[in-house]
Order: structure tokens, then C-alpha cells, then sequence
């Protein structure tokens, strides 16, 4: 499968994907971040309790 | 000159609320869960707190520990007022009341926080590392009893030793093994929960496999303890009227940003010159008073409003201050909403 995928043709120029290079500043604001959120998850949705077996409130 | 408190970062941030805090906490969430299972198996459930009937007539009253709950104090009010629905306190509320003889109907704790929650109950391991580790309790605005940390924290031990075994918890599976541990050396009586960590009906789901493990309810938190304290008076208690006090979800404008519970991480996503966009200003038409909030504090707030929005439940904000204010809140003096009670 993986050859397949390789592609059966030539190009002119060789080709390299394009890998945005994580900074540090990219680092340290995805850390911060994961620092920032609340204390427990929020679910927003109507449904506010789930308990099958003596049914939920909705 | 006071920097402009504009929200510009905050507002940017709101739609990422979910995400940073499943990725700040959704891990240390299932190991919680992992480790407490001993006790889990042991305990009761919400579903048996239900049962129980608690608090007499249709209202109960939710005492958070935002700064409105010295400000405007409910518990003299209260006890004044021969209060017979049910009082559900958060955690950190908890010794404020005790401290003036008011035993909450049930008290609630979610917070998977590693450290700091056990504090609410008295933390026999208090010792100077922990406390040079961490100066959340000296900052922070909810209770400044707290800044003299070591006499808090003897003070709550003896509070713990005399009233705890009369003490009703609803335990989130998620919470600290410290907490876990401190709770049933306290003697509380137990009653978990499962909070929900995402939508147990998407595939995939974490809170779906913690109900598969452990069979208990599952029951949205908001976001936070106060939230929680509201879902669990109108949801599970099937209360018709709820007054919530000491739910600032902010600050008074004078308040020093240093002051705020999330204010190093604040400084740390956004530097120095741009902190001040981390928060914003909200003018409360009931007072007539300036506030401020932060993206957590305006993420309870939003999750709070769309609660209330959803919910069949009559909700009256008898904190006297604060961010928390919409169409479907009744802004209500505590004692006119006591008055209103139907027992």
C-alpha cells in the first residue's frame, strides 16, 4: 500500500514537504495554555446527567 | 496609568477553553480515577444521595467561595433566617461555614489538582516545602484566612476532627488521592460521581468507559466545583429554586491582577505588556459596579449561563456581586429569596 502511495512519477525539482519548525515561543505558549483551562471538563450539551440504570434527567 | 483590561487575548482564547483544560487535565483525571478505585468500590453513590431527600421544601442555596462570600456573607443570613432547604457548599467554602457553625447539607469537590484541594480539609502533611512550592493560598482572593497558611490549616484540622463524620461529600472519581485519603480519615460520608470529561454519548468516550469500570453516575461539573454545586442542587436534588452566593466568577475592579487565581499562567502565555488582554471589565447593572474576570472565570460564567439556560430549574444569584448576570438568572437579595421558599 505504502508504495502505491509513493507515486509513479518523476518530478523536475525534488520535492520536500514543507515542516513549519516548532519555535520556542510555539512551545511555550502550548504549555502555558495547557496551564490556563478551567478545573474540570464543561460538556455542553443538554443532558446533564447519565445514569442508566435509574434513568437520566435531561 | 491602569492598562486597558479589554479581553482582547481572553475572547480569542474562549473557544479553546475545552481543549486546554481536557489537555490540562483529562490524564491526571483517569490516573485520579485508576488510583481511587479501592475506595470507589467502597463508597456510596450519587445516585444514593438522591434517594436521601435532602433539605426540606423546593430550594436549596449553593455557597461558593468567591470574594462575595465576605463581602456579603450568607451563612449569618442563613442561620438567621432558620434556612430548612438544603446548602450545598463547595469545597473551599467548607471551613467558612464551619467556622460559624453552619454544617452544609452536602459539600462537593471535583478538582483533580494534585496539591492544592486537600487544603479545603486540612493537610496533615502541611510542611514548609509544600507551602514554598506553591503560594496559590497567600495570592489568591477566596479566602485571605488562608494567607496565614500553617494557623488555617491547624485551625481546619480541629474543624475536621469535630465536625467531619456529619459531613456529606459528593466525591468526583477524578479528585486527588490526597483528597481521597482526606476525606475518608475525616470520616465524611462519601458519594461519588463520575464527572463527565466529554460527551458519554460521542464513541470514544471517556466518561462512557469510566461508567463501564465503575457503574456510577455521570454528572456534568461545568467546569468547575461552583458549577458542579448548582448541576447537583437542580439535577440530582430536583430542586426547583436555587440561589447561588459567593459565585463572583470574577473580581472587584480594584483587585491587583497578582491577586487573581490564574494569574502566573496569564503572565505566561501573554508577557507582561499584554497581560492586562487576559481579562476584561464587565459592568454588573444590578450593583451598578465594575468587575473583572479571567478566561477561566469567563468560561464558568458562559458554562454556567448555558446551564441555567437548559435547565427547568428557577435560579436566583443572591451573591450581591460579581460577573454571573443574564436574562435567565434572577439577580435576588438572599433573604427575599429565603422568604420565597416553600419551607
Amino acid at each position: 500500500m505504502s508504495d502505491v502511495l509513493k507515486g509513479n512519477f518523476d518530478t523536475r525539482h525534488r520535492v520536500l514537504a514543507e515542516k513549519k519548525e516548532e519555535t520556542l515561543e510555539d512551545r511555550f505558549e502550548m504549555e502555558a495554555k495547557k496551564r490556563l483551562g478551567g478545573s474540570i471538563a464543561f460538556v455542553s450539551k443538554k443532558k446533564v446527567m447519565w445514569d442508566a440504570p435509574k434513568g437520566d434527567k435531561s | 496609568m491602569t492598562a486597558t483590561r479589554d479581553g482582547r487575548l481572553l475572547l480569542g482564547l474562549q473557544q479553546e477553553m475545552g481543549a486546554m483544560t481536557a489537555a490540562r487535565t483529562l490524564q491526571m483525571c483517569l490516573a485520579n480515577v485508576a488510583e481511587n478505585e479501592p475506595y470507589i468500590a467502597r463508597g456510596r453513590t450519587l445516585a444514593d444521595l438522591r434517594d436521601l431527600g435532602l433539605g426540606l421544601g423546593d430550594s436549596a442555596v449553593v455557597i461558593a467561595a468567591g470574594p462575595s462570600l465576605r463581602r456579603r456573607d450568607p451563612v449569618p443570613i442563613l442561620k438567621a433566617k432558620g434556612f430548612r432547604g438544603a446548602v450545598i457548599g463547595t469545597e473551599s467554602a467548607l471551613s467558612h461555614c464551619l467556622r460559624q457553625g453552619l454544617v452544609p447539607t452536602v459539600c462537593v469537590s471535583v478538582d483533580p489538582h494534585p496539591l492544592r484541594i486537600v487544603r479545603w480539609f486540612g493537610d496533615p502533611d502541611l510542611d514548609d516545602q509544600r507551602l514554598a512550592n506553591d503560594d496559590y493560598f497567600r495570592r489568591q482572593e477566596q479566602d485571605p484566612g488562608f494567607a496565614d497558611e500553617k494557623r488555617k490549616n491547624d485551625e481546619l484540622l480541629a474543624l475536621m476532627a469535630e465536625h467531619g463524620t456529619s459531613l456529606r461529600i459528593a466525591l468526583g472519581t477524578t479528585s486527588s488521592p490526597d483528597v481521597v485519603r482526606r476525606v475518608h480519615e475525616i470520616g465524611m460520608q462519601v458519594f461519588w460521581f463520575n464527572p463527565m470529561l466529554d460527551d458519554p454519548d460521542l464513541p470514544g468516550s471517556q466518561t462512557m468507559e469510566l461508567y463501564r469500570r465503575n457503574g456510577l453516575p455521570c454528572m456534568n461539573s461545568g467546569g468547575n466545583v461552583g458549577g458542579a454545586c448548582w448541576m447537583l442542587a437542580s439535577a440530582v436534588l430536583g430542586k426547583a429554586r436555587v440561589a447561588v452566593t459567593g459565585m463572583d466568577l470574577g473580581y472587584h475592579a480594584d483587585t491587583p491582577l497578582l491577586n487573581t487565581q490564574y494569574y502566573y499562567e496569564a503572565l505566561a502565555l501573554a508577557g507582561e505588556d499584554r497581560v492586562h488582554e487576559m481579562y476584561i471589565d464587565i459592568h454588573n447593572p444590578h450593583t451598578g459596579e465594575w468587575y473583572y474576570t479571567d478566561p477561566a472565570y469567563y468560561w464558568y460564567r458562559s458554562a454556567m449561563l448555558e446551564m441555567v439556560r437548559d435547565s427547568d430549574c428557577e435560579t436566583h444569584n443572591c451573591s450581591g456581586g460579581g460577573t454571573l448576570f443574564g436574562d435567565d438568572i434572577r439577580w435576588t437579595p438572599l433573604e427575599t429569596f429565603i422568604d420565597g421558599a416553600s419551607a
